[in-house]
């Protein structure tokens, strides 16, 4: 039997052990007295010091300071409730907060062995992209060992199911992707590589849970059933588990074989042409053993290996980055930097609840001083005290941790409704979030209570000192929340309200997806020609153009980061065809239009080139002098225009002709003389009337300007929610300490006031000790909010680094909070009746 | 009896544990029969009291040196006997041994210095 053991087997059986203690004491006792023995010392005290022994005495000490805890905090339910209320707003935005990080990066996904599942990507110094050419992938898989299996999803725009309206979302996947991931079908079977894995095979779909019960209703006879996406037959064989999971879920309503992708989009080279071919985002298993690391050291032997075999299809320095995939979202370095903000963010609205309460617990030692005074009288320790001081504020924090987790339960409930999280997903909190939430308390207790208590176990609360500290670090921390909250409010105003720099809401956007449909550059050239010709031929239509990058639309918008005179940028590119300006209203400033067939030239933004050439005209100039290869000439400046970029202030365009291979790739714009709303059926109908097989994506760009903005409203909404949670703190703890400060000093008030005093001086000599606290906060908020405002602006796109109306605002709210938060107590010490008070004690 | 103006000798620490686990050597003994071995067999000059007893009683329980059971005492009343065990009886060697060394070198350093 080891000690442990038997101190446990103490702990369980401790009244019995104490009692046969107890007896045996007395037995001494009784046997001394008959051998004429003394009798000594108290029998409690001696039992208590044998009971030591076994080390469990702090439990008894510890229930019986919650014990009294409880009393205490029962006794004053005002106080009790108020710190509840404010524990439980600090605390619970970090468990929400937590709720949603646990949620979408800790909790694994349920799925088969989550911890072997990685997703790799391409990357180089140079180029960071979630697509790999499905050749590649084909090479990796077919030679791999470290990695039991590989899988690939290949994004589609979407399609046409039957004659809907509404178009369905739907990705192909390689055939061993459901196995891999250990999913079941709710019905029918999923796809399965004995079967599945060809082009010849039948073709074969399998629908999501959702939308199953959406378009369907749930009818299980759909198994068997054809279906008819872009007019293309296919065979349903299954639907998805309710509750299925996969990393990055891109939320397909469809999900179909990857080697069938060229029977359902007609002409499609994505899986046989090695260099231009479609990118799928590539996953695997690590063989069991194997380490991330080694995997992507026998990946990179395999670049290099592809790069002899198909000269110039890998960069400079390439390699396969592999990352943990078991979670719902694959962390990238900016989003831990988000993660981090927000964190920052929640963790100072704990500060500011925790120095609330603590200068409330600091007033609330100088009532109590009577009881303290009497417990030290008759033989309670500084530390006797402190701990059960202590015990006090860890009761409060778990009561408010408690309630912050129901808060953060209804946020998170809140959040899913205004989202569609996957099916897995339960707002239910888990094993770590209950941790989350006990350490909140820990913390909680130890920022609120922990001064407080060794003030008052000192017996020095009523030193202002420390409740001076409290009040300007409140203010410091709600300055920073505000301040922030004000230039996000503020610069999503000035995207929103401000000239974007181009038109929108009467230009309509065309993705015939030629590339898809493997169109060669030239006759691409010769659809695209004819189908300008046919729309410009529409009534209403007043110009269209030509854009590589879908303006606004469905895909992805992305950067280049380069080096211009050794200045490094990151520029929004599109490829434009000379008509490009006009359509979208975008001005030329300086220099000149592109000219068809025009090489080795580009246009840039003002922005870019105020930033690259200050003071000195751009054109004529070469981007890259450096460069021998490119010799690209500035020709003109254009207006700023954030169209791909619309929440970074900080955005800088360059325009460039399109060449013949971009062709295949580019999207259309057209600007009509009224609202577009009307034209997307006949525009439809002339894209298909020149080419069956086409099924465009047409978008109205005034719809994706909303969306974005819709966006930023909504980050702007949560700023500002913070923001007044933190300032409504802020205050409650401010009215709370300066009506503390009046009912201790009735007396003094009253004495000057019979005296004469005029009231505003009065008033003036009760705050004056909040004079500097508040001021100290305010400058010190301030001065940390404009150091982070760097740091701030990487993240939050659109924050001018020192943007004098956010600051002003956030600063002057706070004040007039402060000042009205003081002024409500105050005056009511001014209507405190002299005689009244002077006769009280 | 305990000589009254004679003052109480301070037993060196650690000497209690060593004493208890000697005494129950030969047999199990309750608490009180326990300081009254002791109390005789020093001839009357040490005196085990109460207060430090049961707290060695209880932490040699813990170490599983020593082992209550039920018995009944001289006065026919249920109390508990405690009983060395395998470990308490190696403890006890391992302490005779190492008394002796201590004392054998604070004897040396006594005549010597």
């Amino acid at each position: 039997m080891s000690e442990i053991f038997r101190r446990l087997r103490y702990l369980l059986f401790r009244r019995r052990f104490d009692q046969e203690l107890q007896n045996e004491m007395e037995f001494h006792r009784e046997m001394a007295a008959r051998h004429g023995g003394r009798n000594f010392g108290n029998s409690l005290r001696l039992r208590e010091q044998s009971r030591e022994a076994w080390g469990w005495t702090w439990i008894d000490r510890l229930i019986q300071d919650l014990h009294y805890a409880a009393r205490i905090l029962w006794r004053s339910p005002g106080f009790t409730l108020t710190a509840v209320i404010v524990l439980a707003l600090g605390i619970g935005v970090n468990v929400a907060a937590f709720g949603l990080f646990n949620l979408l990066v800790l909790k694994p996904l349920p799925v088969r062995d989550p911890d072997s599942l990685v997703r790799l990507q391409r990357r180089s110094p140079e180029v960071n992209t979630s697509e790999t050419p499905y050749g590649s992938f084909a090479f990796y898989r077919d030679h791999v060992k470290t990695l039991s299996a590989m899988m690939a999803t290949m994004g589609s725009p979407s399609m046409e199911l039957e004659q809907d309206t509404q178009p369905v979302r739907v990705i192909f996947v390689t055939a061993n992707y459901f196995s891999e991931l250990g999913s079941q079908a709710a019905a029918g079977r999923l796809l399965d590589a004995s079967r599945d894995d060809s082009s010849s095979a039948p073709p074969v779909v399998v629908l999501s849970y959702r939308f199953w019960q959406q378009r369907f209703g749930g009818d299980s006879s759909i198994v068997g059933r054809v279906i008819h996406l872009n007019k293309k037959p296919a065979t349903v064989i299954g639907v998805t588990a309710k509750n299925f999971a996969a990393p990055d879920e891109q939320h397909s309503d469809i999900w179909m074989p990857l080697m069938q992708q060229p029977y359902f989009v007609e002409g499609s080279a994505a899986l046989t042409d090695v260099y231009h071919g479609g990118g799928v985002r590539m996953s695997g298993r690590l063989a069991p053993g194997v380490t991330a690391k080694i995997a992507e050291q026998e990946l990179l032997a395999l670049t290099h290996e592809l790069d002899k075999l198909y000269p110039k299809l890998i960069w400079d320095k390439e390699y396969i980055k592999s990352d943990p995939a078991g979670h719902d979202l694959v962390m990238q370095p900016e989003m831990y930097q988000v993660a981090g903000m927000v964190g920052a963010v929640v963790l100072l609205i704990l500060a500011v609840a925790c120095a609330n309460l603590g200068g409330l617990m600091m007033a609330r030692g100088v009532t109590r001083e009577h009881e303290i005074a009497i417990r030290v009288a008759i033989g309670a320790g500084r530390k006797r005290i402190f701990r059960q001081l202590f015990t006090e504020s860890l009761l409060l924090a778990l009561l408010g941790s408690l309630s912050g987790l129901a808060l953060s339960y209804v946020i998170l409930r809140v959040i899913f409704a205004l989202t569609t999280p996957p099916e897995w997903m339960s707002v239910a909190p888990d094993w770590r979030v209950y941790l989350f939430v006990l350490n909140m308390a820990l913390v909680a207790a130890v920022f609120f209570g922990l001064a407080p208590a060794l003030q008052i176990a000192r017996q020095r609360q009523r030193r202002t000192i420390i409740r001076q500290i409290l009040v300007g670090a409140q203010i410091a921390a709600s300055c920073m929340l505000l301040i922030v909250s004000g230039l996000l409010v503020h610069a999503v105003h000035h995207v929103l309200y401000n000239d974007p720099g181009f038109g929108y809401e009467q230009v309509l956007g065309i993705s015939p997806g030629l590339e898809n449909h493997g169109y060669t550059p030239e006759a691409a050239r010769t659809y695209l020609d004819e189908l300008k010709t046919r729309l410009s031929g529409i009534p209403g239509v007043k110009s269209v153009t030509l854009s590589k990058i879908p303006l606004l639309g469905q895909g992805m918008t992305s950067y280049m980061t380069t080096d211009i005179q050794g200045k490094q940028v990151n520029i929004y590119p599109d490829w434009i065809d000379d008509d490009f300006f006009k359509t979208m209203n975008i001005p030329l400033l300086r220099g000149r239009n592109f000219v068809p067939g025009e090489t080795n030239a580009v246009i840039v933004s003002e922005s870019l080139a105020r930033k690259i050439w200050p003071g000195v005209d751009p054109i004529g100039k070469r981007m890259w002098p450096d460069d021998e290869k490119n010799r690209d000439v500035i020709v003109g400046v254009a207006g700023n225009a954030r169209v791909k970029s619309m929440n970074d202030g900080d955005a800088v365009e360059a325009y460039w002709p399109a060449q013949t291979a971009d062709l295949p790739a580019m999207t259309l714009l057209v600007k009509t003389v009224g609202a577009p709303d009307g034209l997307p059926p006949q525009v439809k109908s002339i894209v298909e009337s020149l080419d069956p097989k086409l099924f465009p994506y047409i978008w109205l760009l005034k719809s994706g300007f909303r969306e974005n903005a819709l966006d930023l409203e909504r980050l702007a909404m949560i700023a500002s929610l913070l923001g007044t949670v933190a300032i409504s703190l802020a205050g409650v703890g401010i009215v709370g300490l300066v009506a503390y400060t009046v009912s201790q000093r009735t007396k003094e008030i009253a004495i000057r006031v019979a005296l004469g005093a005029k009231p505003l001086h009065v008033i003036s000599v009760i705050l004056r000790q909040f004079l500097y606290p508040v001021l100290t906060g305010l400058i010190v908020g301030a001065a940390v909010t404009a150091l982070l405002s760097q740091f701030l602006r990487k993240i939050l796109y659109g924050i001018s680094h020192l943007d004098p109306i956010g600051y002003a605002g956030g600063i002057a709210v706070l004040v007039a909070i402060a000042v009205a938060a003081a002024l409500l107590p105050a005056r009511r010490a001014l209507r405190v009746d002299p005689v009244r008070a002077l006769h009280e004690e | 009896m305990p000589m009254p103006f004679m003052p109480k000798p301070d037993m060196p620490p650690g000497a209690l544990t060593l004493l208890i686990l000697r005494v129950l050597q030969s047999g199990s003994l309750h608490g009180y029969a326990i300081a009254q071995r002791i109390h005789i067999l020093s001839s009357e000059v040490l005196a085990v009291e109460e207060g430090s007893l049961y707290p060695a009683l209880q932490k040699m329980l813990l170490k599983g040196w020593v082992t209550a059971e039920w018995g009944i005492s001289e006065t026919n009343r249920k109390v508990r006997f405690y009983r060395l065990t395998a470990t308490g009886r190696k403890q006890l060697q391992a302490e005779i041994s190492n008394y002796d060394r201590v004392t054998e070198a604070i004897q040396t350093v006594l005549r010597t210095a």
